[in-house]
C-alpha cells in the first residue's frame, strides 16, 4: 500500500465533497447574510436543480449545458419566489414566518418534482469526456471528482472576488451591514434581495447537477445535504461567504476520514466539530456573535 | 289444564313467513356480507428515502385488488386497500397503524418497509387486534428473539439471502471478503449472517463496513475497499444508499477490481445503473424470469397494466405475501385476524417464487433462494437479473425461531 497515495486519494475526496457542500452552503449563507431568512427549501431546491438538469442532458445531451440551464431555471424560479411571497414578510421582525413560507415552498416544490418526474430515481450519467480514473500514487481517483474539485475553486474565487471587488459585490456587503442606509443612499434593495436569493438558489441548483451522478436524481435527494449544509453555515459563522468555504472543507474532511477510521462515529464527529466552534466562537468561525 | 291449540289462518301465515325468512338467512347473510370488503392496512413509506419501495407496494395491491375483484374476491368479499405514509420512521409507523385499525378498522397490516418500523409494530399486535404479514422485512430476529404470533413473514429475510449467497459462493474462486451494511436493523442482521455463513464454508471475511443510513459519500468505504485486498464485496445497502454506492463505485473502477454480491439485487438499482449494472451477482428476493406459471402469470399482468415496467423485487414479494394472505382467509372462512392466523400456521401455497410454506414455529415463510446475475435480456429494454443457482427451501430457511443455520 503506498501510504502517501492513500493519504491524497482521502484528501481529494474530502475535496470533491467540499465543493457538493459549498454549492449549497454559500447559497444559503447570502440569502441569511443580506435577507436573514433561514431557508428551510434549500434542499428541495438543490434537489430541483438535479432534475432540471436531468431534462436538459435528456433533452440536449449536454452535461454542459445542463450546468447552465438547471441554475439559470431554478434561479428564475426562486427570484420569483422571493417576489411573490417573501418581500411581503420583510417588514415582520419574527423569523418564525420565513420559517414556515419557505418549509411550504418545500413541500410545494416536492410534489411538483414527484408530479413532473414520477418516484423513479432517474440515472444522471457523466459525459464521457469526464468518466475515467487518474491514478494518483498508485490510487485511483475519479476524473469526475477532480472535476467537481475544479469548479468548486474557480466559484469560490469568482464569487469571493465578485464579492470583494466590484460594485454589486461592494453593494451586497452593505445591504448585509444595513440595509436602511443602503436604502437611503438610494439604491434599490429589493433588487439587491431578489438577486441574492435568485443567486443562491441557482448555487445550489449547481450543486444538484453536481451531485447527481454521484448519489442520482431522486425524491429527498436534498434532505441530508441540507442538514450538513446548515452544519456548515452555523460552523463558518451565519451569512460570511469565507466562512461557508471554511466550513464546506472542514465538514467534508471530518465525514471523509471520520468515516475512513471512525465509522461508527462518522456523524457525531461532525455535530461535535460545530460544537466545540460554538463554543470557542459562538458566532462561528467568520461570523459575528448577534 | 289443557289448553285447546286451534290451527287458524292467522298462525299458518305467521309460520309461513318464519320459515321463509329462517330458509333465506343464509342467503341474506351471505349478500351482506359479500358487501363488506376485506380491509387490509398497508403502512408503507410513501415520502422519504424509502419511497420508491413504498411506490411499488402500493402499485402492486392497486393491481392486487383489480386481479381479485375481478375474480369475485376473497370468499365472495372485495379487497379494499387502505395507505398511510409511514416516512420510513418508526414511531411515525406506529401512530398510523394506530389510524389504520382505529379509524378504519383494519385488522390485517402488511407493506411495511424498514425493519426497524416492523419491529415497532410487534408488541402492538395483541392490543390492536390484528395480524401483520411482512412483505420485506428482512431482519432476522421479526421470527427469532421478537416474534410475536401475529405476525408472519412470507418474504426471504436478511439471513436467507446472505445464505444463497454463501452456498454459492462455496464453490466460487474469491476466497477473501470485505462486507458493506447500511447501519439499520436490516443491515447489521444481513451482515451479521453473511459473516456467520461465509466463515462456515471455509472463506475469509477481512473487514465489515457499517454506513450511516442515507450516507450519499462513499468514497472512503470504496478505498478502504480496494485497501483491503478482498476478492468479492458482500453489498447490503438499499434504495438510494445501493443506488449512490453503485454509482460511486463505477468512478472509481472498484467492479474491475472486486466481484460485487449483493444481498438484494434490485430491478431500480439496475435500470439506474444501466449498463455500469451487467455482471452484478446477488441473492434474489423475487427472480424475475423464473419459468412457472404462476410467476408467468403475474409478470404478465404486471406488464400489461404498468406498461414499460418491469416488477422489482418489492412487487414480487407484495404479491407473494397477498396471495398467501388470501389463502388463508379462504382456508380460514374468514378475515377475523385469529382464525388466520391458525390457518396460516403450515399454510403451503405455489407461489411466484414456487412453492412456500408458513412454518408454525416461527411464522416464516420458507422460500428458496435465487442467486442471480445482473446480463442483458432481448425480451426487455433494460438489463436484468438472470436466475444463476436455486437453493431448496429447506436448506435456504433458518433454524426454527433462530437466525442461524445447524444444518
Amino acid at each position: 500500500m503506498n501510504f502517501l497515495g492513500f493519504v491524497l486519494a482521502q484528501c481529494l475526496s474530502a475535496l470533491s465533497q467540499a465543493a457538493i457542500l459549498f454549492f449549497i452552503a454559500c447559497g444559503l449563507t447570502l440569502i441569511f447574510g443580506i435577507m436573514r431568512i433561514v431557508n428551510f427549501a434549500h434542499g428541495v431546491i438543490f434537489m430541483l436543480g438535479a432534475y432540471v438538469g436531468y431534462t436538459t442532458v435528456a433533452v440536449t445531451g449536454s452535461f454542459l449545458l445542463s450546468l447552465i440551464v438547471a441554475p439559470i431555471v431554478v434561479g428564475a424560479v426562486g427570484m420569483a419566489f422571493e417576489r411573490i411571497f417573501l418581500r411581503y414578510l420583510y417588514g415582520r421582525r419574527d423569523g418564525g414566518a420565513y420559517l414556515l413560507l419557505t418549509f411550504g415552498l418545500a413541500v410545494v416544490l416536492s410534489e411538483l418534482i414527484r408530479i413532473i418526474w414520477g418516484a423513479q430515481p432517474l440515472s444522471a450519467g457523466i459525459p464521457d469526456s469526464l468518466r475515467g480514473i487518474v491514478v494518483i500514487l498508485d490510487q485511483p481517483f475519479p476524473l469526475y471528482r477532480l472535476f467537481l474539485i475544479a469548479l468548486g475553486i474557480a466559484a469560490a474565487v469568482t464569487i469571493w472576488q465578485f464579492l470583494e471587488r466590484t460594485r454589486a459585490g461592494l453593494l451586497i456587503r452593505a445591504v448585509s451591514q444595513n440595509s436602511e442606509m443602503v436604502q437611503a443612499l438610494g439604491t434599490d434593495v429589493d433588487l439587491v434581495r431578489t438577486g441574492v436569493f435568485g443567486f443562491g438558489c441557482a448555487m445550489a441548483a449547481l450543486g444538484g447537477v453536481l451531485a447527481a451522478p454521484l448519489v442520482t436524481a431522486f425524491l429527498g435527494m436534498g434532505t441530508t445535504v441540507v442538514i450538513d449544509a446548515f452544519v456548515i453555515v452555523i460552523i463558518g459563522g451565519m451569512g460570511s461567504f469565507l466562512g461557508s468555504l471554511i466550513g464546506s472543507i472542514l465538514v467534508a474532511f471530518v465525514q471523509v476520514l471520520g468515516a475512513y477510521y471512525f465509522q461508527d462515529l462518522a456523524l457525531a464527529f461532525m455535530y461535535f466539530l460545530m460544537l466545540t466552534v460554538l463554543v470557542i466562537r459562538p458566532g462561528g468561525l467568520l461570523g459575528k456573535e448577534d | 289444564m289443557m289448553t285447546r291449540q286451534t290451527v287458524t289462518r292467522r298462525r299458518i301465515l305467521k309460520g309461513a313467513v318464519a320459515a321463509s325468512a329462517l330458509a333465506a338467512a343464509p342467503a341474506i347473510m351471505r349478500q351482506s356480507t359479500a358487501a363488506i370488503p376485506i380491509k387490509i392496512g398497508i403502512p408503507t413509506v410513501i415520502t422519504g428515502g424509502y419511497a420508491l419501495l413504498g411506490s411499488q407496494v402500493i402499485r402492486t395491491c392497486k393491481l392486487v385488488k383489480k386481479m381479485t375483484d375481478a375474480k369475485g374476491g376473497v370468499l365472495g368479499q372485495p379487497v379494499e386497500f387502505f395507505y398511510q405514509d409511514t416516512q420510513g420512521d418508526p414511531a411515525t409507523c406506529a401512530r398510523k397503524c394506530q389510524e389504520l385499525v382505529e379509524r378504519d378498522n383494519c385488522r390485517i397490516l402488511s407493506g411495511v418497509i424498514v425493519s426497524s418500523e416492523a419491529a415497532a409494530m410487534l408488541p402492538k399486535l395483541e392490543e390492536w387486534n390484528a395480524i401483520f404479514i411482512s412483505h420485506g422485512n428482512g431482519d432476522g430476529r421479526l421470527t427469532a428473539e421478537l416474534f410475536v404470533p401475529r405476525f408472519f413473514r412470507a418474504n426471504t429475510s436478511a439471513p436467507m439471502g446472505a445464505r444463497a449467497l454463501a452456498l454459492y459462493l462455496k464453490d466460487a474462486p474469491e476466497k477473501k471478503f470485505i462486507a458493506i451494511a447500511s447501519d439499520a436493523a436490516w443491515g447489521r442482521s444481513s451482515n451479521a449472517a453473511f459473516e456467520e455463513q461465509i466463515k462456515k464454508v471455509g472463506k475469509d471475511l477481512i473487514d465489515k463496513i457499517y454506513a450511516p443510513v442515507a450516507n450519499k459519500d462513499y468514497s472512503p468505504y470504496i478505498t478502504k475497499i480496494l485497501q483491503s485486498g478482498a476478492h468479492g464485496c458482500y453489498v447490503a445497502l438499499q434504495g438510494d444508499e445501493a443506488r449512490a454506492f453503485y454509482s460511486q463505485a463505477t468512478q472509481y473502477g472498484l467492479a474491475q477490481r472486486v466481484q460485487f454480491f449483493t444481498e438484494i439485487v434490485a430491478q431500480a438499482d439496475i435500470k439506474v445503473l444501466g449498463k455500469d449494472a451487467i455482471g452484478l451477482m446477488g441473492s434474489s428476493r423475487y427472480p424475475l424470469t423464473y419459468d412457472i406459471p404462476q410467476n408467468k402469470a403475474f409478470r404478465e399482468a404486471f406488464m400489461s397494466e404498468y406498461k414499460n415496467e418491469i416488477p422489482d423485487w418489492s412487487d414480487g414479494e407484495m404479491y407473494q405475501a397477498l396471495m398467501i394472505l388470501f389463502a388463508a382467509i379462504e382456508k380460514a372462512g374468514s378475515p377475523e385476524p385469529m382464525k388466520i392466523v391458525t390457518a396460516m400456521e403450515d399454510l403451503e401455497v405455489t407461489s411466484v417464487k414456487g412453492p412456500i410454506l408458513m412454518r408454525k414455529c416461527d411464522h416464516q415463510g420458507e422460500n428458496q433462494g435465487f442467486v442471480v446475475k445482473v446480463a442483458k435480456n432481448d425480451k426487455y429494454a433494460e438489463p436484468i437479473a438472470e436466475i444463476v443457482k436455486i437453493y431448496p427451501r429447506e436448506l435456504n430457511t433458518p433454524d426454527c425461531r433462530s437466525a442461524s443455520y445447524s444444518k
